[in-house]
C-alpha cells in the first residue's frame, strides 16, 4: 500500500502533462485481487494470465510512447540550447558582433535558468521510467503471489528491454547538460553567503524543482524497510543531504510558477 | 531493440504461415505473452514494420530475447485511455480470438531477430525496397500531400503559436493515410526512436534546404536517406523542431519579454542576481542527486533480475537432474538445497512449494547485493566500482542483514559465485 500511496503523491506533484502517463497501479492491484478471488471456471488461470498481460502490455506501450516522445523532444532541445548559448556568446559576448556586458549577462541568466529546468525535466523523465518499472515489478510480484503463477520472472525480463526502461540516452544528455551548465555558471560564491541565501530563496521553475524534491523523498520512502522486505527488494536509500531536501519540501516560501 | 518485434510478427505471419509451431517457451506465461502481443497488433502494418525494425537496428543493439516485445505503438487502444479497468473490458478481451495468431510466434520473433541482426546500418535489404516502394508512390498523391504540407508551412509562418500546430496536425495526417498508405487502415504512429546522430543528419538536411521554414518533409527525407525513416517521422520531428526554435526566439531580444521576465523575478521574491544563481545551483544539486540515485537504483534492479535469472537456470538444471534420477533424490540434490532452505522464518515466506523456496533464495541473494549496494552509495558515483566492492564485501552483508531483516545470510552461496 505504501508504494501505491507514494506513486499517487508523485503523480499529483508531477508536471501536469505527465499525469495520466504513469502506471495504473491501483487498478492493476484491484484486478489482481479480483482474479485471485474469482476462481470461476471461465476464468481459468491461463485466461487470467493472458488478460493481465494484455493490460500490462498496454501500460508498457503507454510508457514507451510517452518516453520516446519526450526523449525526442529532449534531443532537439538539447541541441537548441547549445546553439543558443553559442549565439548569445557570438552576439553579445566579449568577442561578438555587438558585445554588451549587460545583454550578455541578461541572456546568459535566461539560458542558465532554462538549462537547469531542462536538466530537471530530463531527470524527471528518468524518474518516470524508474517508478513505472518499480510499480510493474511490484504488481507482478503480487500477481504471482496471489495466483501462484510464474509470470513475474519472464515478464520482467521483457520489461528490462523496453525502450522506456533503457534510459541511457537521456542519462547521457543529462550528463552533457551538467557539463555545459558547469561551464556556463559563474564561479562559486563564498560558502557563508550561500548558506544565508538558501534560507531566503524561493525557487520557481514550472514545478520542476518541487517535483524533483518530491521524487527524491518518495524514493527514500519507498525503499524504507517494509513488512514484505525480501523478494527482490531494494535496500534503503542513503541520501547525503536528506535533511536539506526535507526542508525544501516543508518550506512554504517555495512557490511554483 | 525491443520495439520492432511485435510489428514484425504480424507481417511475417502473413508471409510465413507455414512455419512449424514448435514453441521453445518454457512456461505458459511466455506463450500467453505471445498471444497477447499478437492480438495486440490488430492490423497488418507494413510501414510500421519497416520503420520500426530498420530503425531499431540502426540505433540499438540486436535483441536476443525470445520474447516478442509487444510495444506495437498502438497508443490509442479504445477504452484503455481511462485508468479504470472493469470486468467489461476483461470480457471484451476474452472474446478476442486468443489463438488467432498462435502459430509459432516464438519462431517468428526469432527469425525476425536473426534477419535484423544480420543487417547493417545502410545495407540494402528487402525492407529498403519496400520503403522505397511506398515512398515512390505515384506523383499526384504526393503533390497533394505536399500541398498540404506547404499549407502547413505557410500557416506556421503566419502564427508562431503552439496550438496552431496541433490543430493542423490531424488534417494532413488523415489524408496521408488514405493516399500514401493504401494498405493500412489507420494513421498509425510507428514509433521511431530518435538519436542525436539522427537529429544531426536531420539538421544538416534542413540547413541544406534553406532552414526550418523552407525545408519540406519530403525533401528532408530524401536528403537524409535513412533506411526505415518515413515521411511521417520527419514531419512530426520537423514540427517539434520548429516549436523548439520558436520558443526561445520569442524570449530573446524583445524588450517586452525582458519586462515580463523581470516581473517574474520579482514575483519569486529574489533579491540579487546572485540569488538566482544560487537558487539554480541548489536546484541543480537536488536534480543531480536524484539522477545519481536513479542510476544506482536502476543498476541494482538490473542486477537483481540478473541473479534471479541465474537462479532460475540453476533451479531448472536441478529439476532436470531430479527427473533423470527418476524420483529418488541424489546426494547432490541433498547438498544443494540445504544451504538454500531453512529460511522459513522470512517474513515474506509462503511455505508452499519448492519453487517458492527457491524464489526466496533468489530474494535472499538479492538482499545481499542490495545491501552492499547501499553501503557503497556514499560518495561514489562510480557504479562499476560499487559492483566490484559488492563481490568482495560479503562480511558486511552479515551485519547489515542481521540488523535489518533478522535472518542468517547465505554467505556461502553468495561467495561461491
Amino acid at each position: 500500500m505504501k508504494f501505491g500511496k507514494r506513486l499517487k503523491q508523485q503523480i499529483e506533484e508531477t508536471l501536469p502533462a505527465w499525469r495520466d502517463k504513469f502506471l495504473s497501479y491501483k487498478e492493476l492491484k484491484k484486478l489482481v485481487r479480483l482474479i485471485s478471488s474469482a476462481e470461476s471456471p471461465e476464468f481459468g488461470k491461463a485466461d487470467a494470465g493472458a488478460e493481465f498481460m494484455y493490460l500490462l502490455n498496454n501500460e508498457i506501450d503507454k510508457f514507451n510512447a510517452f518516453f520516446m516522445e519526450q526523449e525526442e523532444d529532449f534531443i532537439i532541445r538539447h541541441k537548441e540550447l547549445q546553439q543558443r548559448i553559442k549565439r548569445v556568446k557570438d552576439t553579445w559576448g566579449p568577442g561578438g558582433t555587438k558585445p554588451s556586458e549587460a545583454e550578455y549577462k541578461d541572456e546568459m541568466a535566461k539560458v542558465r535558468k532554462d538549462m537547469v529546468d531542462f536538466h530537471g525535466e530530463m531527470v524527471l523523465l528518468v524518474n518516470y521510467s524508474n517508478i513505472n518499472y518499480t510499480g510493474l515489478a511490484k504488481i507482478l510480484k503480487k500477481y504471482d503471489k496471489r495466483t501462484g503463477g510464474l509470470l513475474r520472472l519472464p515478464f520482467i525480463q521483457k520489461v528490462l528491454q523496453q525502450p522506456f526502461f533503457v534510459t541511457d540516452l537521456v542519462s547521457k544528455l543529462v550528463k552533457e547538460c551538467e557539463n555545459t551548465i558547469d561551464q556556463v555558471f559563474p564561479v562559486e560564491v563564498e560558502a557563508e553567503i550561500v548558506k544565508e541565501q538558501r534560507e531566503a530563496i524561493t525557487v520557481a521553475g514550472k514545478g520542476i524543482f518541487r517535483n524533483t524534491v518530491a521524487a527524491l523523498l518518495s524514493m527514500q520512502e519507498i525503499r524504507r524497510g517494509s513488512s514484505t522486505y525480501g523478494h527482490f527488494s531494494l535496500p534503503p536509500l542513503d541520501l547525503p543531504d536528506s535533511d536539506l531536501i526535507h526542508s525544501f519540501q516543508l518550506n512554504s516560501p517555495i512557490t511554483t510558477v | 531493440m525491443s520495439s520492432p518485434l511485435p510489428a514484425l510478427t504480424s507481417p511475417f505471419k502473413d508471409k510465413y504461415t507455414t512455419l512449424p509451431s514448435s514453441s521453445s517457451s518454457p512456461s505458459i506465461a511466455t506463450s500467453d505473452m505471445h498471444v497477447s502481443a499478437l492480438t495486440h497488433v490488430q492490423r497488418p502494418q507494413n510501414p510500421t514494420f519497416i520503420s520500426q525494425s530498420s530503425r531499431g537496428v540502426a540505433s540499438l543493439p540486436p535483441v536476443n530475447s525470445s520474447f516478442p516485445q509487444s510495444t506495437a505503438s498502438l497508443n490509442h487502444t479504445p477504452g484503455n485511455e481511462d485508468a479504470s479497468w472493469s470486468l467489461d473490458q476483461l470480457q471484451k478481451f476474452l472474446d478476442l480470438p486468443e489463438n488467432a495468431a498462435a502459430p509459432a510466434p516464438n519462431q517468428l520473433a526469432e527469425s525476425g531477430t536473426d534477419v535484423m541482426a544480420s543487417e547493417d546500418h545502410d545495407k540494402k535489404t528487402d525492407w529498403h525496397e519496400w520503403a522505397d516502394d511506398f515512398i515512390n508512390v505515384p506523383d499526384p498523391d504526393w503533390s497533394r500531400v505536399l500541398d498540404d504540407t506547404n499549407v502547413l508551412d505557410s500557416k506556421l509562418k503566419v502564427s508562431k503559436q503552439q496550438p496552431q500546430f496541433h490543430q493542423n496536425q490531424p488534417a494532413p495526417h488523415g489524408e496521408f493515410s488514405s493516399n500514401a498508405y493504401p494498405s493500412s487502415t489507420t494513421p498509425t504512429k510507428p514509433r521511431m526512436r530518435w538519436t542525436p546522430e539522427l537529429h544531426e543528419a536531420f539538421l544538416e538536411a534542413v540547413n541544406l534546404l534553406g532552414g526550418s521554414e523552407r525545408a519540406t518533409p519530403k525533401g528532408i527525407l530524401k536528403l537524409m536517406n535513412v533506411e526505415g525513416l518515413t515521411i511521417y517521422h520527419v514531419k512530426s520531428h520537423l514540427q517539434k523542431y520548429r516549436t523548439a526554435r520558436y520558443m526561445p526566439e520569442s524570449s530573446e531580444g524583445t524588450s517586452e519579454k525582458k519586462v515580463t521576465s523581470i516581473e517574474k523575478m520579482k514575483s519569486i521574491d529574489l533579491k540579487t542576481s546572485i540569488g538566482i544563481t544560487e537558487a539554480l545551483r541548489m536546484q541543480m544539486e537536488v536534480q543531480k542527486q536524484l539522477h545519481e540515485q536513479l542510476e544506482i537504483q536502476r543498476n541494482l534492479q538490473l542486477r537483481i533480475e540478473e541473479q534471479g535469472r541465474y537462479l532460475q537456470m540453476m533451479f531448472e538444471k536441478q529439476k532436470k537432474v531430479e527427473n533423470e534420477k527418476s524420483g529418488a533424490p541424489s546426494s547432490a540434490l541433498d547438498e544443494a538445497p540445504s544451504p538454500l532452505s531453512g529460511l522459513n522464518h522470512l517474513p515474506c515466506n509462503n511455505d508452499k512449494s519448492d519453487s517458492e523456496a527457491l524464489h526466496q533464495d533468489k530474494s535472499r541473494i538479492g538482499i545481499d547485493s542490495g545491501n552492499a549496494g547501499s553501503k557503497n552509495e556514499k560518495g561514489t558515483a562510480d557504479v562499476s566500482m560499487k559492483q566490484k566492492a559488492l563481490e568482495t564485501e560479503s562480511t558486511h552483508h552479515v551485519e547489515k542483514n542481521d540488523d535489518e531483516s533478522g535472518f542468517p545470510v547465505l554467505k556461502r552461496a553468495r561467495t561461491e559465485k
